[in-house]
């Protein structure tokens, strides 16, 4: 054995500084590598799924066509977002680790956090690459079903010798607001928001847990609990409800998950109501600052796993 | 040589915590070693020896729980410290939708390179480790020996002055070993510091500078290779043209006999590494 000195002088060095360009290799190659895993071919079946589903509801009347068009399709978007998110996170990080990915990542002057910022941006740049391209199909979509409805609704007046300009002007101002608006933008980047905390929570899960199926589940746990934060916060702040160690845990709970109920703009979308500037911002900030303390916490996490 | 040791590890002790009811587990208990900078060091041990946790120590991939390491004088926790290190872990793989050039450029890049630099030095790479014509091919259809020539190039593509591989021919055929092989006599010549695992003691034997042996944990032998293997309570003659008297009386003829025969060099003989190896990781675990 030899005699190592114990006590070397560590030598003056320039620390490894965050890195926007390392952060987007590495968020580049994320999305890249998930796109690989057949993403794509089940974004256009989703894609020729909203548009069957577009045409394929009875006509009832134009409002209630457009109204259920936008619920199905909405549904069916965050659905699809929470679950890409949730799945591809967690698979991400256990097979970085598997293949060793992480080993030769890792042992370059590549700081951690650079690491699963890049990792979270790479999912969150295919989610919404993803979204903007069923956004852009659902508007299409959307747009030409107005269009026919509209043309069928006058007919019909026509028919019925009841167009007079007031009743047209009125039936276009029906369809108009259950068409196409920005609301509908708004309520896909309602859901872009929602699946980029539950992303995040995600993240946080599969630094702390070794198995993927851990992760998912304890995810998609906290994205059911998520979206019943206002029963739980009721629940902590009434007196007379439980025993003490029972508030104190749901209150835990309450602090741990993200109050999801708070991006849940679709249904006023819907049915056709406005969505204002002020609820837009609210809502980028509440998902701004769950990311950044979900992540924040990730990166204590991260950076003291053992590898 | 530099006076700064590219590796130091100085009293190493790791111990993985115990969950869910299992207990503790001492994985290395205080190694130190040095690899001076230019020599190839090899580290050998059997399974479970605590080698890969070593190298993940002067990695800064675990954290000590006694001890510290560092690469060329600066703790291995600090980022700053893989600014000259190369690493190929065992059995690598790559992300499979890339294709080997591809591959150099994204581990380039997370090194800071860019443009002609990262360019040029990723056709140096490909050319080193013989990958010229399989650059456009994707990673997912490489073979085993592939693999681990890309794992070289990787770990050198930001010139690094210390190379870390372990088991770097594990799983690669003979005539993809002996290219490793001479990739790593060629890094010594270049003036690379090499710090290498592998179970393939006689490829080690030609080419590693110093060993130590690890068995339980600890490091049961270190030195410089040559007197490691050197047996010292016996003495080695070596002769040309002896004929089979000459053998028989060996000592008198020695003296005696002229003419053709000539003691060409007395000295300890040499054992092999692998005995030395078995010799090593069987003696009885120290409490």
């Amino acid at each position: 054995m030899s005699n190592a000195s114990s006590s070397s002088a560590p030598a003056s060095v320039t620390p490894v500084r965050f890195s926007p360009r390392r952060v987007w290799t590495l968020a580049y190659a994320t999305m890249t590598q998930l796109m690989r895993m057949k993403i794509l071919p089940f974004l256009l079946l989703f894609c020729a799924l909203v548009a069957a589903m577009g045409f394929g509801f009875s006509v009832i009347n134009p409002e209630q066509q457009l109204t259920q068009f936008k619920t199905m399709s909405l549904g069916v978007l965050q659905v699809f977002s929470i679950v890409f998110g949730i799945v591809a996170t967690a698979l991400l990080l256990p097979k970085d680790l598997e293949d060793r990915t992480l080993y030769t990542i890792l042992s370059k002057p590549v700081p951690r956090f650079d690491y699963v910022l890049g990792k979270l941006l790479g999912v969150l740049m295919l989610i919404a690459s993803g979204l903007v391209i069923i956004d852009a199909v659902l508007s299409f979509i959307l747009w030409l079903q107005q269009s026919m409805l509209f043309n069928a609704a006058v007919a019909q007046l026509h028919t019925e010798n009841q167009d007079s300009p007031e009743a047209v002007a009125q039936m276009r101002e029906i369809v108009a607001r259950q068409g196409l608006t920005w609301n509908l933008h708004w309520a896909v980047w309602a859901i872009f928001l929602k699946a980029s905390v539950v992303t995040t929570v995600a993240l946080l899960l599969s630094c702390i847990a070794s198995s993927t199926l851990f992760t998912i589940v304890i995810t998609f746990c906290i994205t059911i609990i998520g979206h019943g934060h206002a029963m739980i916060r009721e629940f902590v702040f009434q007196p007379n409800l439980g025993s003490t160690a029972t508030r104190i845990s749901t209150f835990v709970l309450a602090a741990i998950c993200p109050d999801l109920a708070q991006f849940d703009v679709v249904d006023s979308v819907a049915n056709g109501e406005i969505v204002p500037w002020a609820a837009v911002y609210e809502m980028t900030g509440i998902a701004a600052l769950y990311i950044t303390v979900y992540l924040f916490v990730t990166h204590l996490v991260f950076v003291e796993k053992e590898l | 040589m530099s006076a700064t040791p590219a590796v130091s590890v100085n009293h190493l002790t790791k111990v993985f915590k115990g969950h869910l009811g299992k207990g503790a587990f001492r994985a290395v208990h205080d190694v130190s070693l040095t690899v001076e900078a230019g020599e190839v060091y090899g580290l050998i041990g059997p399974n479970g020896s605590g080698k890969s946790t070593t190298m993940k120590a002067i990695l800064g991939l675990i954290k000590p729980t006694e001890g510290d390491t560092s690469i060329f004088g600066i703790p291995s926790m600090e980022v700053a410290s893989r600014r000259s290190v190369g690493f190929l872990p065992e059995n690598p793989y790559f992300y499979k939708h890339l294709n080997g050039r591809e591959t150099l450029h994204f581990y380039g890049k997370l090194c800071g390179m860019a443009g002609d630099q990262l360019k040029s030095r990723t056709e140096e790479m490909l050319a080193l480790t013989g990958l010229e014509d399989a650059a456009t091919r994707r990673v997912g259809g490489y073979s085993k020996g592939m693999l681990q020539r890309l794992g070289l190039a990787q770990a050198l593509i930001h010139e690094p002055q210390l190379l870390i591989l372990d088991e770097p021919t594990a799983g690669v055929d003979p005539s993809g070993s002996r290219i490793i092989r001479d990739l790593i006599i060629e890094f010594r010549s270049r003036g690379i510091t090499v710090l290498v695992t592998s179970h393939l003691l006689e490829q080690m034997q030609e080419v590693c500078d110093r060993v130590g042996i690890m068995a339980h944990g600890r490091m049961v032998r270190e030195g410089r290779l040559e007197d490691l293997i050197a047996v010292e309570n016996q003495t080695e003659l070596v002769f040309e043209n002896a004929s089979p008297d000459l053998l028989a009386k060996i000592d008198a003829l020695v003296k005696a006999e002229g003419g053709g025969t000539r003691l060409l060099r007395s000295g300890h003989p040499r054992t092999t590494l692998e005995r030395l190896f078995i010799e090593a990781t069987n003696e009885p675990k120290k409490p």
